[in-house]
């Protein structure tokens, strides 16, 4: 059988800089490619790069993800129609790790706000997550990722991958991508007194076969921590 | 002098190693520990004077009021740091000009002049602060940065966010632009503003914006008691 011969088509090269503490992306991309990156992560961007700004899929898309999954209304494409290639550093709002993820016709689930870019094969769109995520407070839809192309998603803190085979319990804000294999549902953390007092509340149990991955700190959890040394 | 960098990038320390005589002066609040006779005086004046005066102009250019004065009576070391994590960039000026983002700068030998650097209304959008700290003289000058830093060689035309500039060099002159095509696009875009720099020189760029990661935290701090 004959394979379809893909035509050539210039692609974006990058590479991870920093420490897992710090990470950034240095893109570069060739003559007459795009790059579609989350609002206000462009670190900084040679000049023969345009960019133009447009909604987050079609109206309707962009306004469930702004308001169920966590991200933006609108989105960033960064266009090289010059003759020569340019480079653009892209970064992510809070310290740690930076995962890239080569999908050939997968997808994967992302936690609120962990999308940094893709190139132009993948595309997003904010799926029902069932009564499960209302009551954890990750909101009732999740974003998903599907497609063939280069994905880009970052942590606070490092990134922990995890093999589940059975159930995992792992805590609702340090879980950062799970594929389609595995199933979400809520637990309480233990007994009800223990749910309510212990600050886990909820636990998700993540259920089949899957490499989820972990992030292992939550931006919640510092906002926490501020708040008690701001107010008491 | 020789200084050194420790801890490299997440949570950089500056060594600075004093021969006998020597100084460095220090924002307050950097100041980590020291080893050896060192002097140690608490003033709002450099070296070249400005007193008073000097003190608030640091303070509107988002520094402190203070700076501190470290005198080596014999060989000795001081180890600075600094409140956010990230790294530092140590520089040696050799008569040069620098301009580094307001509440960026660390420390700076004695004859490097730290002054205000007001760089007309463009200054307001361009920054965390409205006004840049401008360092010339001979000697070393510690920058601190949130996230880590890379230098970038401007040959002609670079686009910095403006949340992402640490110091550039004054051969260096910037605008402030758009971010997209058209004003409508550039703030719907998240970027707002953005530097557009022209010459030839460097800029050194931090990794992470503070206000990005304030941005984050902003939607679970609480704004009052309860």
């Amino acid at each position: 059988m004959n394979m379809p011969v893909a035509p050539v088509r210039p692609t974006v090269a990058a590479e991870l800089l920093g420490s897992p503490v710090f990470r950034l992306i240095k893109m570069t991309l060739p003559t007459n490619t795009r790059i579609t990156v989350e609002t206000g992560l462009m670190a900084s961007q040679d000049t023969n790069l345009d960019c133009t700004t447009e909604l987050n899929g079609n109206f309707l898309s962009a306004l469930m993800a702004k308001f169920f999954g966590g991200e933006s209304f609108f989105i960033n494409h960064y266009s090289n129609r010059s003759s020569k290639s340019a480079t653009i550093y892209v970064t992510q709002s809070t310290p740690g790790d930076i995962m890239v993820k080569e999908m050939k016709n997968e997808s994967i689930f992302l936690e609120a706000g962990a999308f940094i870019a893709k190139t132009g094969g993948i595309r997003s769109e904010t799926v029902w997550a069932g009564f499960t995520s209302l009551i954890a407070g990750e909101g009732l839809f999740r974003l998903k990722y599907s497609g063939t192309g280069t994905l880009w998603f970052g942590s606070y803190g490092a990134i922990i991958e995890k093999e589940v085979k059975g159930d995992l319990y792992v805590d609702t804000h340090h879980l950062l991508a799970y594929p389609s294999t595995v199933k979400l549902s809520l637990k309480l953390a233990g007994g009800l007194f223990s749910s309510l007092f212990s600050k886990e509340g909820f636990v998700l149990k993540v259920s089949g076969n899957g490499k989820i991955l972990l992030q292992t700190r939550s931006v919640k959890g510092l906002a926490q921590w501020l708040n008690t040394k701001f107010w008491g | 002098m020789i200084i050194e960098k420790k801890c490299e990038p997440a949570s950089t320390i500056a060594i600075c190693h004093l021969e006998p005589g020597e100084v460095i002066y220090a924002e307050s609040g950097a100041f980590m520990a020291m080893k050896g006779p060192v002097q140690f005086e608490t003033s709002t004046r450099q070296k070249s004077g400005g007193g008073f005066l000097k003190g608030l102009k640091r303070l509107v250019s988002g520094e402190s009021f203070f700076i501190n004065k470290f005198t080596a009576t014999a060989k000795s070391q001081v180890y600075l740091g600094t409140a956010l994590p990230g790294d530092m960039l140590i520089k040696k000026l050799n008569g040069e000009k620098l301009i580094i983002q307001g509440g960026s700068f660390v420390a700076s030998e004695p004859d490097v002049n730290i002054d205000l650097e007001w760089q007309g209304l463009k200054s307001i959008f361009s920054g965390e602060n409205i006004f840049w700290v401008k360092a010339k003289g001979t000697g070393h000058v510690i920058i601190n940065s949130f996230g880590f830093i890379y230098p970038i060689e401007v040959n002609g035309e670079y686009v910095v966010d403006t949340g992402h500039i640490v110091a550039f060099e004054e051969t260096l002159n910037f605008e402030i632009s758009k971010a997209s095509s058209g004003w409508i696009q550039s703030f719907l875009s998240g970027e707002g503003f953005i530097c557009r720099f022209k010459g030839q020189g460097i800029v050194w760029c931090q990794s992470h914006s503070p206000r990005g990661f304030g941005h984050e935290l902003r939607p679970y701090l609480k704004s009052k008691r309860g």
